[in-house]
């Protein structure tokens, strides 16, 4: 017997089995893949889930901090505004504007003022 | 075949499995050991530190009138290599910014990769050249001190240097409560320059300068500085300056000097206008200060407003023979009389009876030679001899109001204790102060009672017949009774003499006399009208009386 010949002999006997024998040992193993695939799908969409919601969130607190800078921005420019119109406001109230706006329209200041004597008016009254 | 590929299976896995173990132990490595420097590497692309301003705070007057504010203006840059019509954006430039443009075209054919064009503009400039649109133009935002009334009151408010270091003035002595405190700002920022939310953000917030309340009042201020000014035009003075002193607790309500200055341009201000001559100009008040030497003669008994002496037109003390004004001879004359006639011999008599001792203890009383102790930069504290130095004659000359120095304040404050019943009180120009922990106001100090009631009483009385019916009658107002005096003082020469033909006019008075609602101290240096400088000076105090008559709305206290 040469060598391959032995090596023939001793290959394993192929039992072949009856068809419910084969899908009775198949149906405990594909109920297990199947679990096994549904659980690893879930896990993997949960994750991803998961992910999204926390991308989502992130993505939401950035643009609400990006909003609340521009809303900043444009508070720090309304106060500037109002600073240079208060500013402003002083500057027109001025006493000395007034009185050479005065002068330019033919104002002149009055020498005297009467004052009225408050007791006898109040006597008379 | 089979073999061969198993092999180089094993071969690939046991590669990839090598790689996977130093990868692992890379990671590894930057994770835990270098965690640190990738970290810091990381950081330091998108973190920024930044120094949060802190706002100057305003200064207002007692009414709320905006007197100094900071504002953020907008300061216009370049950068040249961008700007590609250098010479049309250069006369766009001059045009909205009111300037030559070739010294802006200058500056965009330079080199440089940035450059101010100018800054802190007027907000109309800035947006104007905003709107021109042109590509490498642009602002950044820069703080400034504005001054709404321009030089009005330039003296008491002070300035703000370059460095932003309040200098002279209530800017230079409240610098410290009116600065603030700079906070931080150490934030991640996006290639955009924006914050990122959720990226580190240390902030210490800044502290904002506390808002001063000034008791200068806006309107007095604003026509004591006229009636100053028109003084000075009149008699084409060499300076002046004027003081308005509430006398019931100390408050300044107007306060100013001449030459002045403008605080938002400070470059362009001379020296000389810089000094605030209110509470730095020491001069020989001269017959202005004969109204001390009365009270202390009054005070002690050595005199009475009844007491009378022989007016020679000349006294003699010392050794030393001094002379009436012009040399006038008034005969028997009462202390009353000294006042109105402003007689030197009187004054000179007064001293006498006084003695070195009491008139020098009645001149520190009313707080001369020292600081008044104002909230303000830059006071000094005028010259009064120790009593050692004295010579004999110096009796004569100090009660006339020679040979010593006070500044305007001092003479107002003096004037202030004789018409408030006879209390000094230190001079202030900060009513309150309000920061974070809420408003703090200041109390009215009094430094002493330099006389009794009575006597500054009856001082009144002496003080408002000297302008009723004697030289001072220049200050009369209808309607009103005015105490006062004037003073004309000869100038002291560096060679130890005085000046040939020139003198300080000065008037120092309070209205309403029975009730006084303010002092008015007007000094004017080297008048042309020489010894005729009181009239003016004078007509400038009726006229700032009036004017706070006015506006204070006091009634009259006599029949017109």
């Amino acid at each position: 017997m040469t060598a391959l010949a032995f090596a023939a002999s001793r290959r394993p006997v192929r039992v072949s089995a009856t068809r419910s024998s084969r899908r009775a040992r198949r149906a405990p193993a594909a109920a297990w893949e199947i679990r096994s695939f549904a659980a690893a799908s879930a896990a993997i969409v949960s994750a991803f889930v998961l992910a999204l919601a926390y991308l989502a969130g992130s993505t939401g607190v950035s643009s609400g901090g990006y909003e609340a800078q521009r809303l900043q921005g444009q508070r720090d420019e309304l106060r500037r505004q109002n600073a240079l119109l208060e500013l402003e406001v002083a500057k027109l109230a001025a006493p000395a504007r007034i009185e050479t706006e005065a002068r330019r329209l033919g104002l002149v200041r009055l020498s005297f003022i009467p004052v009225v004597d408050a007791v006898p008016l109040a006597a008379r009254r | 075949m089979s073999g061969l590929s198993a092999a180089r299976l094993r071969t690939l896995f046991a590669l990839f499995a090598v790689l996977t173990i130093i990868l692992s132990v890379r990671v590894a490595y930057w994770q835990t050991v270098a965690r640190g420097e990738l970290l810091a590497r990381a950081t330091g692309q998108v973190r920024s530190d930044e120094v949060l301003r802190a706002q100057r705070g305003t200064i207002r007057d007692r009414s709320g009138a905006i007197l100094a504010a900071t504002v953020q203006l907008r300061s216009v840059y370049a950068i040249p290599a961008r700007i590609k019509d250098k010479a049309a954006a250069a006369r766009s430039l001059g045009v909205l910014l009111g300037r030559d443009s070739a010294p802006i075209l200058e500056r965009l054919r330079s080199d440089a990769e940035w450059v101010f064009i100018q800054r802190r503009i007027p907000e109309a400039a800035a947006e104007a050249i905003a709107r021109l649109g042109i590509d490498g133009l642009g602002s950044i935002l820069e703080p400034k001190r504005l001054y709404p009334n321009d030089d009005l009151a330039a003296h008491v408010l002070g300035f703000v240097n370059d460095d932003g270091a309040g200098q002279g003035g209530v800017e230079g002595r409240y610098d410290a409560l009116l600065r603030g405190e700079d906070g931080t700002l150490v934030v991640e920022r996006d290639p955009a320059d924006r914050g990122i939310a959720l990226g580190l953000r240390q902030a210490v917030a800044p502290r904002d300068g506390a808002a001063l309340t000034l008791t200068i009042d806006l309107a007095v201020q604003t026509a004591a500085e006229r009636a100053l000014r028109e003084a000075i035009d009149r008699e084409r003075a060499a300076s002046g300056s004027i003081v308005v002193l509430d006398p019931r607790d100390g408050a300044v309500r107007a306060m100013a000097s001449l030459p002045t200055f403008h605080p938002a341009a400070v470059a362009t201000a001379t020296p000389e206008s810089l000094r605030s001559r209110a509470i730095a100009w020491e001069y020989e008040p001269g017959s202005t200060l004969k109204a001390i030497t009365m009270a202390a003669g009054l005070d002690t008994g050595a005199v009475t407003p009844s007491s009378w002496y022989d007016d020679k037109g000349y006294a003699d003390i010392g050794g030393r023979r001094l002379l009436n004004a012009l040399g006038r001879a008034w005969g028997p004359t009462n202390m009353t009389q000294v006042l109105e006639r402003s007689a030197n011999a009187g004054a000179v008599y007064v001293g006498s009876r006084l003695g070195a001792q009491r008139l020098y203890d009645a001149i520190g009383t009313f707080g001369l030679g020292r600081p008044t102790g104002i909230d303000l930069a830059g006071e000094v504290g005028g010259t009064v001899r120790p009593l050692a130095e004295w010579y004999p004659v110096d009796v004569g000359t100090a009660a006339f109001g020679q040979g010593l120095t006070v500044t305007p304040l001092q003479l107002a404050c003096a004037y202030a204790a004789i018409a408030n019943g006879g209390t000094l009180y230190r001079p202030y120009v900060v009513a309150s102060w309000r920061d974070a922990d809420g408003e703090h106001r200041t109390a009215p100090a009094t430094t002493g009672r330099v006389v009794s009631r009575e006597t500054a009483a009856t001082l009144r009385d002496m003080l408002v017949s000297a302008v009723d019916n004697g030289l001072a009658q220049g200050a009369r107002i209808a309607g009103f009774s005015v105490a006062g005096k004037t003073g004309t003082a000869q100038i002291p020469s560096p060679d130890g003499r005085y000046v040939d033909d020139e003198y300080i006019s000065s008037f120092a008075g309070f209205a309403p006399a029975i009730d006084p609602s303010f002092v008015v101290v007007i000094v004017l240096e080297r008048p042309a009208s020489k010894l005729l400088g009181t009239t003016t000076a004078m007509a400038a105090f009726t006229r700032v009386a009036q004017d706070t008559f006015r506006y204070a709305r006091i009634q009259p206290d006599r029949r017109p």
